[in-house]
């Protein structure tokens, strides 16, 4: 074996302990719905964050209104 | 030490763009080193801001009541981080988790960057543009986006804290949940007692 493909080699078994360090997580029969969101999550999430988001905060102001108002008005004075 | 101090200052920089890019795989790595001095960095720069909010909630320039308020703060804020560590560490071990304190401290510390991010996001809009907001267009339509880019942050908190104890503790999501139930009504009453005392009206956990 070369330097090179002893290196690669050692860098494959270092990745692979990493990932086989943690059990997959499984969910029963909702394991591919799990598989499906966290795949989303684990490169850039904010994509799927700021929609989630937004549907929220349009969601709320549909539920109570111009109260939203008031509701920023106090988070706004929370720091 | 100053050495260690300013590399861990940058590994912090690069470690909180990971967090945005590529949240597991950066908690992953982030576990594994558990480099102490990275939190202290972190708590560094969380000192800068209760600096600037002593400043703005002061509104003053008084030597005494600006070091009082940012002692008073900057206190609370590290007794609700270090009663959030202990208490998700003994819990997740309870429950059969395998990591080390010192792996939950680093990785918790890293959670509060979003809050951090939150509190100058919040501290800004308040000093460019005060409450109360107005029923208006203007006013709803900024309210809407604030509670947006909030629970965007919020929803980051969440996912950073999961990844605690999915790589401090190696512990799966069912465990997870049951040491976040465990947890998050002890730091509730912690935060109720720092409302009540006048110290944070959102809790900086």
């Amino acid at each position: 074996m070369t330097h090179e493909t002893n290196m690669t080699y050692s860098k494959f078994v270092k990745r692979w302990e990493e990932v086989v360090d943690i059990p997959p997580q499984t969910l029963g029969p909702l394991t591919p719905y799990y598989k499906k969101i966290v795949r989303r999550l684990k490169v850039m999430p904010w994509p799927e964050l700021v929609f989630c988001s937004l549907v929220l905060a349009i969601g709320l102001y549909l539920l109570i209104g111009s109260a939203i108002t008031f509701l920023v008005s106090l988070l706004q004075k929370g720091f | 030490m100053v050495d260690n101090f300013l590399v861990a200052i940058v590994s912090v920089a690069r470690t909180s763009v990971g967090l945005i890019m590529r949240p597991y795989e950066t908690y992953r790595r982030l576990t594994q080193k558990a480099n102490l001095w990275e939190a202290l960095s972190i708590w560094v720069i969380l000192a800068i801001y209760f600096a600037a909010v002593s400043l703005v909630k002061t509104a003053a320039f008084l030597p005494f009541y600006l070091s009082r308020q940012f002692i008073v703060i900057f206190s609370a804020s590290v007794g609700g981080y270090l009663l959030a560590t202990v208490l998700l560490w003994v819990s997740a071990r309870i429950l059969g988790g395998k990591g080390s304190l010192r792996q939950v401290a680093v990785a918790w510390a890293y959670t509060l960057i979003p809050t951090l991010l939150w509190f100058w996001f919040a501290m800004l809009l308040w000093l460019i543009l005060p409450p109360p907001r107005t029923t208006s267009v203007l006013g709803i339509g900024f309210s809407i986006v604030f509670i947006a880019i909030s629970t965007a942050i919020l929803f980051w908190k969440i996912l950073l804290s999961y990844l605690v104890l999915r790589f401090g503790m190696r512990l799966d999501l069912l465990r997870i949940s049951i040491a976040f139930a465990i947890v998050i009504p002890i730091l509730t009453f912690y935060s109720v007692v720092m409302f009540r005392m006048g110290i944070f009206k959102v809790p900086f956990i």
